[in-house]
């Protein structure tokens, strides 16, 4: 098989990866050793399959990759899903893993005088700008959003604007802030995501993947 | 002002989504048209040319579509009705079909080709001009239409080259007749919608109750043709879903009957563009080209008659064309007389002539990016 016949699966940097892997390898796939190595700087990497080609790149980018045709098959967060809402992305796996949610949070003193509904407007500091703009609106408020892209529980404390959208998991990070959920917008998991194109014109490999994925998410449960 | 300066000042800027096409792209979109044309002509379709911009409500053909957000709209000065430049021929040419050809018999047999143009632009499609080439057949119900709709817009990719074109089935009734068993809530079964057509197995089974492991299958079911009968006998589905699915299977084989080698696929849940189509209805795809190069599908036209179509979008199928083959041109030498000129292209040369004399001649040839050069009476290469 010729390299750029290769389906490149894109895989989303980070602590999900530990979750992930597992049932990669329970899918048959084994990444060379270089894809285990911090200090590698290669951005792609052969698996013991040789029709089958990983990327490594932010989870953001993953939907991106996948969204565009540029890989075939990724792996991202329903969040990440959600926030870009490609119409090329099907995410018909969820792979149960990186579980979490996505919560609007504000400080705990401004609780105690804040009544959400009467809100017509919000200024909200998150990672999510589509997803918040559209969670808002569904509920008839306008959301102003501060695009930040990492440490947003600071925007509260220094002033950039009293309420946040972000991803929680244990609420630590908030509370260490000085921070309250006051909603939450959805719950979160990993997705195996897979460009619609591709899903067409290379339905026969790539619908075996989708079912050896399915197959292990299904095994996993089934022991737990 | 930033450092970039005033782009008011650009005069190459256009408008996002807005491109000019130079050589020898135009010229080879001009004759991709013109082969698909031919193709429908050879098909028995004729052609009709409705205008550019047209009332509003008759470009919008009464239906509640998607449309109305893509429409640039204008003032008529003379009627003082709104008028909205079209985005989609596919309602002009229904439209046509319902009022002056309406007596015309049937099955009606129409095609058309033309550029449309859209408010904005889409991830896939951040063109805002584009041109459609398609064809209409009005009043015809039976899967003999669907079968030939299919197999015309393979012939036709076909006639310009595109010989991997991959053809994905599907048919809005199936998910509807299973919606309809289950009588949701209006909103949740648009949101069920949605995540069904997005294959969002997760939404589907939070928003599908009981429904969730049916719905789930014909995620699961959606691939190659073969595979994906052999699935859907194993999901328990209303009757309508069942005829439903015996009728794309007809069409699947009548397609791999024309050529075994024929890519099918099936996806029951596909929906995005199908709001309208009421049957059998397909995309094309092309291995490795971003985006769909035409659709079509069976509807129900303005005077309630059974229709179907087929639209090809220029700009992905452009992208799925193999190149042009580098024109072969002759650089006539100043001075080369107008008989032999209109001789040589005669023979089929492109001739370049030199308008004044002086110069290496084979450096003017060079110059002018031609192939060949007219030396002693016969054309030798550059």
């Amino acid at each position: 098989m010729a390299k750029d016949d290769a389906l490149v699966l894109a895989l989303p940097k980070g602590r999900i990866l530990g979750q992930l892997m597992p049932l990669l390898r329970a899918a048959g796939i084994e990444p060379e050793p270089a894809f285990d190595d911090p200090d590698n700087r290669q951005l792609r990497f052969g698996t013991n399959l040789t029709g089958l080609e990983l990327i490594r790149v932010r989870s953001f980018d993953v939907a991106t990759f996948v969204g565009f045709g540029a890989a075939h098959l990724g792996v991202c967060g329903s969040d990440v899903v959600m926030e870009f809402d490609y119409p090329e992305l099907y995410a018909p796996v969820d792979l149960g893993i990186g579980r979490c949610r996505l919560v609007v949070a504000e400080p705990r003193a401004l609780v105690a005088v804040d009544d959400p509904s009467r809100w017509s407007h919000v200024r909200v500091a998150t990672k999510y700008p589509n997803l918040t703009r559209k969670h808002f609106a569904a509920r008839g408020v306008q959301a102003e959003c501060v695009h930040l892209n990492g440490a947003i529980e600071l925007a509260p404390t220094l002033g950039l604007c009293r309420r946040i959208v972000d991803l929680v998991e244990t609420g630590s990070t908030l509370r260490a802030n000085g921070l309250v959920e006051i909603e939450t917008i959805c719950e979160v998991s990993s997705r195996l995501v897979v460009n619609r194109a591709a899903l067409k014109t290379r339905a026969s490999e790539l619908t075996a993947w989708l079912d050896r994925v399915r197959k292990g998410v299904r095994d996993r449960s089934d022991a737990a | 002002m930033s450092v970039f300066g005033s782009e008011a000042d650009n005069t190459a800027l256009l408008p996002t989504g807005l491109h000019d096409v130079l050589p020898p792209a135009a010229a080879q979109e001009a004759e991709v048209i013109q082969r698909l044309v031919d193709t429908f002509g050879q098909f028995g379709y004729e052609r009709v040319k409705p205008p550019l911009v047209e009332f509003e409500t008759t470009l919008l053909g009464g239906s509640q579509s998607g449309l109305a957000d893509h429409i640039f709209r204008v003032m008529d000065p003379v009627s003082q009705r709104m008028m909205g430049l079209r985005a989609d021929m596919t309602l002009q040419v229904a439209r046509i079909a319902a009022t002056r050809l309406a007596r015309a018999p049937r099955p009606l047999r129409l095609s058309y080709a033309g550029q449309v143009l859209r408010v904005s632009g889409s991830q896939l499609r951040p063109e805002r001009q584009f041109a459609q080439a398609g064809v209409e057949l009005v009043g015809a119900a039976s899967v003999g239409g669907d079968i030939e709709m299919v197999q015309l817009a393979v012939a036709a990719l076909q006639a310009v080259g595109i010989a991997d074109a991959s053809v994905d089935l599907t048919s809005p009734a199936i998910v509807a007749s299973v919606l309809d068993e289950l009588a949701l809530p209006a909103d949740v079964a648009r949101r069920l919608r949605t995540a069904l057509d997005r294959k969002d197995a997760a939404a589907v089974g939070a928003l599908a109750g009981p429904a969730a492991p049916r719905l789930h299958a014909l995620i699961a079911a959606a691939g190659p043709a073969e595979a994906a009968f052999a699935k859907f006998d194993t999901i328990q589905l209303p009757p309508a879903a069942t005829a439903e699915i015996d009728r794309l299977r007809a069409v699947a084989t009548a397609l791999t009957a024309v050529d075994p080698r024929q890519r099918v696929t099936i996806d029951a849940v596909e929906y995005r563009g199908f709001e309208y189509q009421t049957g059998v209805s397909f995309t094309l795809f092309a291995r490795g080209v971003r985006g769909e190069l035409g659709r079509g599908g069976r509807y129900i036209a303005n005077a309630g008659e059974p229709a179907t179509g087929l639209t090809l979008f220029l700009d992905s199928l452009m992208r799925a064309v193999p190149p042009p083959r580098p024109a072969k041109r002759l650089f006539l030498p100043y001075g080369t007389p107008p008989a032999t000129a209109a001789a040589m292209r005669q023979q089929g040369w492109i001739t370049v002539a030199g308008l004044e004399p002086g110069g290496e001649v084979s450096a003017q040839a060079a110059h002018h990016i031609c192939t060949h050069l007219y030396r002693n009476g016969a054309p030798e290469p550059v």
